[in-house]
């Protein structure tokens, strides 16, 4: 009798194309008057199911993110009872806007690891029309420090503001290179039906839109909207039982750096980096190899440490990457092809999971005359809190497992 | 998710004070801002808590900070997060990085909240709120 020779258990560190979304909708977005989050997250999930082309009773998991609109605590749980199913696997994920890629880094897992068959991932919200944009505002920053930091009237705006703010001083980034994130997610929401705005407008028009929280004006700000998104996760050894192309999850990480701004250990270098590290190596691929791309928006200067940190450019470089346009067709990194937060719609939490409906539609080869052509390996990165969460995951098409 | 109700959110949120902190907010009311020193490493921390950030001793002490610290960010708010803050705008929230080391979130207090910059030196200011609280805020530092 022999021993078993050491490293012989099987290689379970990666879920590496292990797990494909083999579904993908969402409702209707921008303003919706008259759909609660859980009409809103009903009409999403009932689209991702029709893509896929399975019948609800097929969904064994449900993962979904909070809803400030909503009373529940559990919406996972309250959306299952509202749309009628019984999962034996769910959960209502909260790590703010990274919430999104932690969904599908999780649907992922579970799926690999025999939690459940068909994972839904949700999320659902009505900041514009079941709030208002004024309890949209407080809500959010309620997620601040109730003793440190909220009662001296911090915006969550802020905490994004001041690390730009420490941007533009360490790197020399200007207030124009930040208008002209805005001007270029405007032109893709121009192409992108359903869009919330759709005006053109120019780095003039963004500086001359007034203050929101220095050095941010109002038009270096993301919107405020009502939506929801849904998708299927699979098996990727059962993706032919689904009606649509398969997109495989190949990478995924995440990374927790601080959760007050005032412990952020750098304004300008975030856990992006370590986030996005994690993911190209499950991956086993480089920035360089990324076709498309789906970056938090949630202001103007997000994106651009965005692109420093996540690889597409040296740290500092962002500001000069955005005004060569490297960042939308011809350039090296199409990002947010759709308008992102910024033009297309933000209804907070779901707002991420539109960039990873973008890029699933991308990598499918679905999106007409938005289409980045030959597009083949996607990333979607979702942070939240001022940079504290952060989160990667990295999509690809068959040809690229 | 706890809905907000609209009333709620025309009132200021107000620090409440817990097991880690109660040292802290009671200081402040006698004009001292007090940092957390590890025996251990030397680590300062402002954010109070039952352990040392740095190396996980407990053998904290408090010392009072000598209040003066320099800007090391900060955003001048136009648009007030909620009903609650719109009768102060415009005001700057300041990221201060205390001559002691740690930073802390405050704002400005006594001067015109256009003319900061990165780098001002910046000193504690207490300002006593009606229901008896005192925030620790930053006014420029007399030369």
């Amino acid at each position: 009798m022999t021993a078993p020779s050491v490293g012989a258990a099987p290689q379970r560190n990666t879920i590496r194309g292990s797990a494909a979304i083999v579904g993908a909708g969402r409702s209707a977005v921008g303003r919706v008057p008259g759909r609660t989050p859980l009409a809103l997250a009903a009409d999403a999930a009932k689209a991702a199911l029709a893509d896929a082309g399975i019948a609800r009773g097929r969904i064994d998991g449900v993962l979904a993110s909070v809803a400030f609109a909503a009373p529940f605590h559990r919406f996972s749980v309250a959306f299952s009872e509202y749309f009628g199913i019984t999962p034996t696997f769910s959960n209502t994920l909260q790590v703010s806007g990274a919430t999104a890629a932690t969904m599908f880094n999780i649907a992922a897992a579970a799926v690999a690891g025999g939690l459940a068959e068909n994972v839904l991932v949700l999320g659902a919200d009505s900041l514009l029309s079941g709030l208002s944009p004024d309890l949209a505002l407080r809500s959010m920053t309620e997620s601040r420090d109730q003793q440190y930091e909220m009662p001296f009237g911090i915006p969550v705006a802020n905490t994004f503001a001041m690390t730009a703010h420490r941007h533009m001083l360490e790197f020399g980034t200007t207030a124009e290179q930040l208008a002209r994130v805005a001007v270029i997610h405007r032109e893709h929401a121009m192409r992108t039906p359903g869009a919330q705005v759709t005006e053109p407008i120019t780095v003039d028009d963004v500086l001359n839109s007034g203050w929101v929280t220095t050095p941010y004006h109002k038009l270096d700000c993301s919107l405020i909207s009502d939506g929801a998104v849904a998708f299927v996760v699979s098996a990727a050894d059962r993706v032919g039982e689904f009606r649509s192309k398969p997109v495989y999850i190949l990478g995924a990480g995440e990374c927790y750096t601080h959760e007050h701004i005032f412990l952020m250990p750098s304004l300008t270098t975030t856990g992006a980096v370590q986030s996005s590290a994690k993911a190209y190596a499950m991956a086993g691929c480089t920035p360089k190899d990324i076709d498309v791309a789906g970056v938090y928006d949630c202001f103007t200067g997000t994106v651009i440490m965005m692109l420093e940190d996540l690889g597409f450019c040296p740290k500092g470089e962002g500001g000069r990457f955005v005004d060569d346009r490297q960042i939308t067709y011809g350039g090296s990194i199409p990002c947010n092809t759709h308008g992102g937060l910024l033009s297309y719609a933000h209804p907070g939490m779901p707002g991420s999971l539109l960039h990873f409906l973008e890029v699933v539609q991308q990598l499918r080869g679905q999106c007409g005359e938005r289409q980045v052509a030959g597009a083949e390996l996607g990333l979607v990165h979702s942070l939240g809190a001022g940079f504290a969460t952060q989160a990667t995951t990295i999509l690809g098409t068959e040809a690229t497992l | 998710m706890r809905r907000i109700d609209p009333r709620e959110a025309h009132i200021k949120p107000l620090p409440t004070p817990d097991a880690d902190s109660q040292a802290y907010w009671d200081a402040l009311k006698e004009g001292r801002l007090l940092l957390q020193h590890c025996r251990a490493c030397g680590h300062k921390q402002v954010y109070q808590q039952a352990l040392c950030r740095q190396c996980g001793a407990e053998e904290l002490v408090h010392e009072q900070a000598s209040g003066r610290g320099t800007v090391h960010s900060f955003s001048v708010v136009h648009r007030a997060p909620g009903p609650a803050f719109k009768q102060d705008t415009p005001y700057a929230v300041l990221l201060v990085e205390l001559e002691e080391g740690p930073r802390m979130i405050s704002s400005l207090a006594g001067a015109d909240p256009m003319s900061v910059d990165f780098g001002n030196p910046v000193e504690l200011v207490c300002e006593r709120l009606d229901d008896g609280t005192v925030l620790p805020r930053f006014r420029p530092a007399r030369a």
